[in-house]
C-alpha cells in the first residue's frame, strides 16, 4: 500500500474520531501538534484504524508509536 | 508535597506523552483541599517506598505499567464489547497469581488514587458525607481495604470508640493497609468476604471498588446486607465500562449498578457519578467513558 494513500486514510480517521475538519497530518505530527489526541482518543483512534484496514495490532505496537510516520509504517508493513 | 506531585507528572509526560496530556489536565482541576487530603498519603507512601528500597521512579514506572495494560484491555473492550476475563480464576491465573503483576498492578493502583480527577473526587464527597453519620457508628467494617485511603479518614473522621474491622481476600492489601493507617484500632481479617461471619451485625459497612472484581456481584451485595444492622448504612463504589486486567463484571451504566443494588434489598440515599475523562456526556457514551459511581446504601424498609 503506498504511504501516501495510508496517510490519506488516517487523516480522515482522525477528522472522523476527533470531531476535527482542521486536522492534516504528515509523518512528523506527534500528540502534542493535535489537541485532542490523548490517551483516551488515542484508543478510539487504533481501532477506528483497525477496522478501515482490516488489521489488528499487537499491544507493543499501539504503544511504540511516537508520530503518524511511525503508525502509517506499521499499518504499510501489516497489509503486506 | 507539590514538589513530588511535579516530579511525577514530568516524568508520565517524558514517558508517555500521551498518557501525560491527561495528567496535566487533571492537575489544573486539584485545588488546595487536594493538597491537604493526600499530603500525608503521599508521605506515608514514599516512607514506605524507602523502606522496601524502592523510588518514587519505580512506582511512577509500575503506574505506566498499569496505564500500558489497561490501553491493551481498552482496545479490545472496544473490539468486543466485553472485558478480557469473565472468572476468577482467569483473573486469578492472570493476575492474582503472579507476584510480578501484582507488584507493579498495587503501586500503580496507590498512584492513580492521587493522579486521577474521579478518583479524587469520590473520596472527596465521601470524607465529605461521612461525619453526617458518625454520630450512628459504633461499628466500621471494611471489605477490600486496599492500600487503606478510605480506611485512614474513617479512622479519624468516626469516634474513638467505634470499633473497625477490615475483612481483605489480599494479604499484600492487608500489609499495606496496616502501614498506611498504623492504627492498633483495627481488626485485620485476611479471608474472602464470603466466609466471614460474625455474630453482631456492623453500623457502616465501606466496599470501594470491589463489585467489578467478582462473578456473583449480586451474592456480594446480599453477604453486605446480611453484615448490617437494620438502620446500618453501607457506602459502595464501583464503575461502569472500566476494562482492566483483574475486572470481570462489566457494568454497562449507572442504571445497572442501581438495579443490581435494589435486588439486593437496599435503597439508596444519596449517590454520586464521575466520569474518568473531561468529556461531554454524548461523548462519553460515544467513547464508553468509564464513570466512577458511589452511593450510601440503606437496607429497604420491610
Amino acid at each position: 500500500m503506498e504511504k501516501e494513500k495510508a496517510l490519506e486514510k488516517v487523516n480522515k480517521i482522525f477528522i472522523d474520531v476527533l470531531d476535527n475538519e482542521e486536522i492534516v497530518l504528515s509523518d512528523a505530527t506527534t500528540a502534542n501538534d493535535v489537541e485532542d489526541w490523548d490517551s483516551l482518543t488515542h484508543i478510539q483512534l487504533v481501532v477506528a484504524i483497525e477496522r478501515e484496514f482490516n488489521l489488528r495490532f499487537t499491544s507493543m505496537e499501539i504503544q511504540s508509536w511516537t508520530n503518524v510516520g511511525e503508525m502509517i509504517d506499521c499499518i504499510i508493513s501489516k497489509n503486506k | 508535597m507539590q514538589e513530588h506531585i511535579n516530579y511525577i507528572v514530568q516524568r508520565i509526560e517524558s514517558l508517555n506523552p500521551l498518557h501525560g496530556k491527561k495528567i496535566k489536565k487533571n492537575m489544573t482541576f486539584f485545588d488546595e483541599a487536594y493538597e491537604i487530603t493526600f499530603s500525608g498519603f503521599l508521605k506515608k507512601y514514599i516512607t514506605y517506598l524507602e523502606t522496601e528500597n524502592k523510588t518514587l521512579d519505580y512506582a511512577i514506572d509500575c503506574y505506566l505499567s498499569m496505564i500500558a495494560d489497561m490501553n491493551v484491555e481498552a482496545v479490545d473492550f472496544f473490539r468486543t464489547g466485553k472485558y478480557s476475563s469473565s472468572t476468577f480464576q482467569e483473573v486469578n491465573d492472570r493476575v492474582y497469581a503472579k507476584p510480578g503483576i501484582m507488584e507493579y498492578y498495587m503501586h500503580g493502583l496507590i498512584m492513580s488514587q492521587f493522579l486521577w480527577k474521579h478518583h479524587y473526587q469520590l473520596f472527596s464527597s465521601y470524607i465529605e458525607q461521612l461525619p453526617n453519620y458518625a454520630s450512628k457508628i459504633g461499628s466500621y467494617l471494611e471489605i477490600g481495604a486496599g492500600h487503606g485511603l478510605y480506611l485512614s479518614r474513617s479512622l479519624e473522621i468516626l469516634n474513638n470508640e467505634t470499633t473497625f474491622v477490615v475483612v481483605d481476600i489480599s494479604p499484600t492489601s492487608i500489609d499495606l493497609a496496616k502501614r498506611f493507617t498504623d492504627s492498633d484500632r483495627v481488626n485485620f481479617h485476611l479471608m474472602d468476604v464470603f466466609d466471614f461471619s460474625i455474630e453482631t451485625k456492623f453500623d457502616f459497612i465501606t466496599m470501594g471498588e470491589v463489585l467489578e472484581h467478582v462473578e456473583e456481584p449480586l451474592k456480594l451485595l446480599t453477604k453486605l446486607n446480611d453484615l448490617l444492622n437494620e438502620d446500618g448504612t453501607v457506602f459502595i463504589t464501583t464503575p461502569t465500562n472500566a476494562p482492566t486486567i483483574d475486572h470481570l463484571y462489566l457494568f454497562n451504566n449507572v442504571t445497572e449498578i442501581q438495579a443490581l443494588i435494589r435486588s439486593a434489598g437496599f435503597e439508596i440515599e444519596s449517590e454520586m457519578s464521575f466520569l474518568s475523562e473531561d468529556v461531554s456526556p454524548e461523548k462519553a457514551e460515544k467513547f464508553k467513558v468509564s464513570t466512577l459511581y458511589g452511593a450510601f446504601l440503606k437496607k429497604t424498609k420491610k
